[in-house]
């Protein structure tokens, strides 16, 4: 303070003097004087040049030093922009790329909704194959706002075509009606779930074209184009209709299906010859085919965005808007047709009325564009929500709804794709597929049992291979059989959380020990209270099966085990329960089938050894058409019928072997059709065949895997067979055209052992796979 | 069955096979096996090959990653422990301690701890997969064999002389230090568990 207070001491004393020299002079008189006044004064006094430019460069110095800081400052804070501007940007990017790749999972989706559709009914599902190559070149554009805006822009110009051409094929009253009605029932049936804006919106869309309508109906009657070309922008209206109409209503898909096939040949055949289209028309297809285009655009980004997504608000509303413009399209296009075999030779009409068109057009078209603007976020999803729900109810698109359900999708995806599952499970891929399968069935209402299988449950605690399993009659229990020594009771519905598959994880409720060795088969009674089981210490257990709701750790209950049936005298690969007289049908390496009283625990009642020609049996079941005789298939390769009643061989059913190595012959499972006389038996030369139980004659034999085939089961109902084989993989077929109509890979190899066996729960819709890995697979 | 000339061996057990045909097939290097079960098959396969020769059912192969060969390990005691937790089931008399099968605390805690073994070794949370374990999962195995150490401590009789069970599940402890020494207090016969361990309590 003082020094600054000191120059213009200084200063203001030498004004009066003149030079610096002189300026020392009255310093020093001031000096002087203020030496004789305050000590305050002493010190203002003492001035010096020296001194003076020492703080006039002090001063300077510390500006210097804060402008450095200053500028050290901005450029912190310029990086630090810099930063967060590229943080932004990476997010951005990281949106895209999220977006972009729903879409590409969405295009996966729409593939396999279309080859499963193909598969169920032979023909194209005209829905998803349209929209992939366009679709990756929209991709390309990213869903950015702009190229929406500019798709926008192409619907309006589209729109107002469409009212032009409308007003060309012209109005009658009977149309409007139909219109109004077709309108009303469309509005009724989505005004049932949308907003009240989007109400308003379509009504006053639909108001604005009555309106137009009835003022261009009175302008002129239908100055037709050519017949040809105004035929084909509404057959791109008509696809672009069956787009969204697939998509609005299932029930519908076959007939606008049927309907859009035949249009698009007779487009087809019409486009052809159609030379004499004018400048005009040409300019209105390729708007057309913009508005295809965006359109599939449209309705990518609208299944592909999440409820929080932005222009697509702007979207979705204007397809609604669509929906009701199609179904009038398609009215109008059945009355022009009627018409235009009675018209002949018109002409379009003249630029100026296009031109007014056009204004009228975009006079209605500014409302849907303000509503979602003026319309919150939420708002336009939610309403979107129920009407596809509803729409949709069938698919269960969980992509276009709330934002939860679009991330669980994508994590569905992804963990379908990650799981080990192969070509089989890319039925896995898609959530939706079991909804699909379900509304298909009950579309069509052909059988009981669903079309396509998805893994749901995987069975985890054994210790080793399992060998065999068997479902409970009625509840959803499984008992599985293995090389561990144990059996183990698992209980469906009692599932504990898995983190991270797909598939649930389930916990034994029982161990069954008894066994000194591994256990290779078991079978359950016919009502679930009792189940058996052979190993390989030759002998069956029987056990009494507990409730399906006992607590895991109870106490140990030995009257669990019902006691041991002994009499064979080497490992028991095969049981069979019959229902008829409660008895149980054994087969052992030992060379004997035996027959035993379920009721009591005794020897035998009978024994077949047939002397062993017919080498080791292997497998045995009931013949479900007549309840006394059974099937045995032997490690010869032969199969026989018995009756147990005279315990005679009735019949040896056809096979023509070679007398070359014996394991090839080997059969590892004979099964009974539960209602038709065959006999169906899984070779180890990876073969299936089929016998006549009554000719004995062979029916068919098919190459099933790739490996030996293990076992096999049939459904309930008789109509299809499941396969399990060495090569890992499960196969289910239809019995009547013996065609193969679905494959898992399901299992792990343990030396070259893979799926043991499979099974059929009797009366619910499951399938269970037992593999050497010692796991085994629940299906749905 | 191994089949005739020139062909490759199956290692399957078919159905319709003899117990004394099971595993009836010539013995694979480590190297060569190419299934993600190898290291169970590997064990299981020595094991069958000689029973007592605890020291080579115990030795890594090469290049073995040590959890999973742990963890494998210890699969098989369990499953081998079910065979010990049956004969308990058949053989159990009333005692002073108790009158029927029922309250037998020795089978209730075999089944328990086996149950429970079968439970946590399986568990998809823990071990997910037989091919790689990971660190804090392998810290569970410790847990594991103090239960199942006292499931011997509660017997211990001629079973071991067919199987040399607990001998190896004790040697296999040891070695790999997954439980501490003080534990140990089943007497095993074998001189070689008290040259490598010094003070050994005894039973």
């Amino acid at each position: 303070m003082d020094e600054q207070a000191g120059p213009g001491v200084f200063f203001s004393n030498n004004h009066p003097g003149a030079g610096a020299a002189k300026g020392l002079g009255p310093l020093a008189e001031a000096a002087a004087v203020s030496d004789g006044a305050a000590a305050a004064g002493a010190a203002r006094a003492q001035y010096s040049l020296p001194g003076i430019l020492h703080f006039l460069q002090h001063e300077w110095a510390r500006f210097e030093v804060e402008r450095a800081q200053w500028e050290v400052e901005r450029a912190e804070l310029q990086a630090q922009i810099a930063f967060l501007q590229g943080e932004r940007k990476g997010q951005e990017n990281l949106k895209k790329d999220l977006v972009r790749r729903i879409k590409m999972l969405e295009y996966a989706l729409k593939q396999e909704r279309a080859k499963y559709h193909k598969l169920k009914y032979g023909t194209e599902l005209n829905q998803g194959d349209m929209k992939p190559p366009s679709y990756d070149s929209d991709e390309g554009n990213e869903t950015e706002v702009q190229p929406q805006q500019n798709s926008q822009l192409m619907w309006k110009q589209g729109r107002q075509l469409l009212r032009q051409y409308l007003q060309e094929v012209g109005y009658t009253d009977t149309i409007l009606d139909v219109k109004s009605k077709r309108v009303r029932a469309l509005l009724g049936f989505s005004s049932d779930v949308t907003d009240r804006e989007d109400d308003k919106n379509q009504d006053s869309v639909i108001n604005g074209t009555d309106a137009e309508v009835k003022e261009t109906a009175m302008i002129g009657k239908s100055e037709l184009t050519d017949s040809a070309s105004v035929l084909d922008n509404f057959k791109f209206l008509e696809n672009a209709a069956a787009d969204f109409s697939d998509e609005d209503e299932d029930e519908d898909v076959d007939g606008r299906e049927k309907s859009v096939i035949d249009t698009s040949t007779i487009v087809r055949k019409k486009a052809l010859p159609d030379t004499s289209e004018d400048r005009d028309t040409k300019e209105a297809l390729k708007e057309f085919d913009f508005l295809v285009a965006s359109e599939e655009g449209d309705s990518e980004s609208r299944s592909a965005g999440d409820g929080t997504d932005w222009e697509k608000e702007d979207q979705c509303l204007v397809p609604e808007a669509w929906n009701v413009d199609q179904g009038v399209i398609t009215k109008l296009k059945e009355q022009y047709k009627k018409e235009r075999k009675g018209k002949k030779g018109v002409k379009r009409p003249n630029r100026s009325k296009l031109q007014d068109m056009l204004a009228n057009l975009r006079d209605v078209d500014e409302l849907p564009s303000l509503q979602p603007s003026v319309g919150s976020p939420s708002r336009p999803s939610s309403s979107r929500l129920p009407e596809h729900e509803i729409n949709r109810a069938d698919e269960v698109e969980a992509l276009t709804f709330p934002p939860s359900s679009g991330k669980s999708f994508i994590m569905g995806a992804d963990e379908a794709l990650e799981s080990e599952l192969g070509l089989g499970e890319l039925a896995g891929l898609t959530v939706a597929n079991e909804a699909d399968s379900l509304a298909y069935d009950i579309a069509n209402n052909k059988d009981a049992l669903r079309k396509t299988w998805n893994p749901k449950f995987t069975l985890r605690s054994h210790f080793d291979g399992i060998r065999a399993l068997a479902f409970h009659p009625i509840e959803p229990v499984l008992i599985t059989a293995s090389e561990d020594h144990t059996l183990k009771m698992w209980n469906l519905q009692k599932t504990a959380p898995a983190k991270k598959s797909t598939s649930l994880d389930v916990e034994p409720i029982y161990t069954f020990r008894a066994h000194k060795g591994p256990v290779l088969c078991v079978v359950m009674s016919s009502n679930g209270e009792q189940c058996y089981s052979g190993g390989t210490d030759g002998l069956i257990q029987g056990w009494n099966t507990t409730n399906p709701n006992i607590d895991p750790y109870d106490s140990y209950d030995p009257s669990v085990l019902r006691g041991p049936l002994v009499g064979h005298t080497d490992a028991v690969w095969g049981l069979a329960y019959s229902a008829a007289h409660h008895r149980l049908l054994s087969c052992s390496a030992d060379g004997t089938l035996r027959v035993w009283n379920t009721a009591e625990v005794a020897p035998a009642l009978s024994v077949f050894s047939d002397n062993q020609e017919l080498g080791i049996p292997a497998s045995v079941d009931l013949v479900s058409s007549d309840p006394s005789h059974m099937v045995a298939s032997f490690s010869k390769g032969y199969t026989s019928i018995f009756n147990m009643e005279t315990q005679q061989r009735i019949l040896t059913l056809e096979s023509n072997l070679d007398a070359t190595t014996n394991s090839s012959c080997q059969i590892n499972r004979v099964i009974s059709h539960p209602t038709l006389p065959i006999s169906i038996t899984a070779h180890e030369d990876r073969h299936i065949k089929f016998y006549d139980n009554n000719t004995g004659k062979l029916i068919h034999s098919m190459v099933a895997h790739l490996e030996a085939v293990t076992s096999l089961a049939v459904d309930p109902n008789g109509l299809y067979l499941m396969s399990g084989s060495h090569d890992c993989s499960i196969r289910l077929w239809n019995l009547e055209s013996k065609t193969c109509i679905q494959e898992f890979t399901a299992h792990r190899k343990k030396f070259e052992e893979s799926i043991h066996d499979v099974a059929f729960h009797p009366s619910k819709c499951y399938i269970a796979s037992a593999g050497a890995d010692a796991l085994a697979k629940v299906f749905v | 069955m191994v089949m005739a000339e020139g062909a490759a061996v199956l290692r399957r057990n078919r159905p319709g096979t003899k117990v004394q045909d099971f595993y009836n097939w010539p013995d694979e290097s480590f190297d060569e096996m190419d299934s993600t079960l190898a290291v169970q098959q590997y064990i299981q396969q020595n094991i069958r090959a000689d029973c007592c020769n605890t020291d080579k059912i115990l030795e890594p192969p090469e290049g073995q990653e040590e959890g999973v060969w742990k963890y494998e390990h210890l699969r098989q005691f369990c499953l081998e422990l079910n065979g010990l937790a049956v004969k308990f089931q058949r053989e159990c008399h009333p005692d002073t301690s108790h009158k029927t099968p029922k309250e037998c605390p020795a089978i209730h805690y075999t089944r328990h701890t086996l149950d429970g073994a079968a439970c946590l070794l399986n568990s998809n949370k823990h071990f997910l997969s037989r091919v790689s374990i990971k660190e804090s999962s392998v810290a569970k195995l410790g847990s594991v064999c103090h239960r199942i150490y006292r499931i011997f401590s509660h017997i211990f009789d001629e079973y071991e002389n067919e199987t040399f069970l607990c001998h190896r599940f004790t040697k296999f402890v040891m070695k790999y230090n997954l439980m501490s020494k003080d534990n140990l207090i089943v007497p095993i016969l074998g001189e070689e568990v008290q040259n490598s361990v010094s003070g050994e309590s005894e039973a």
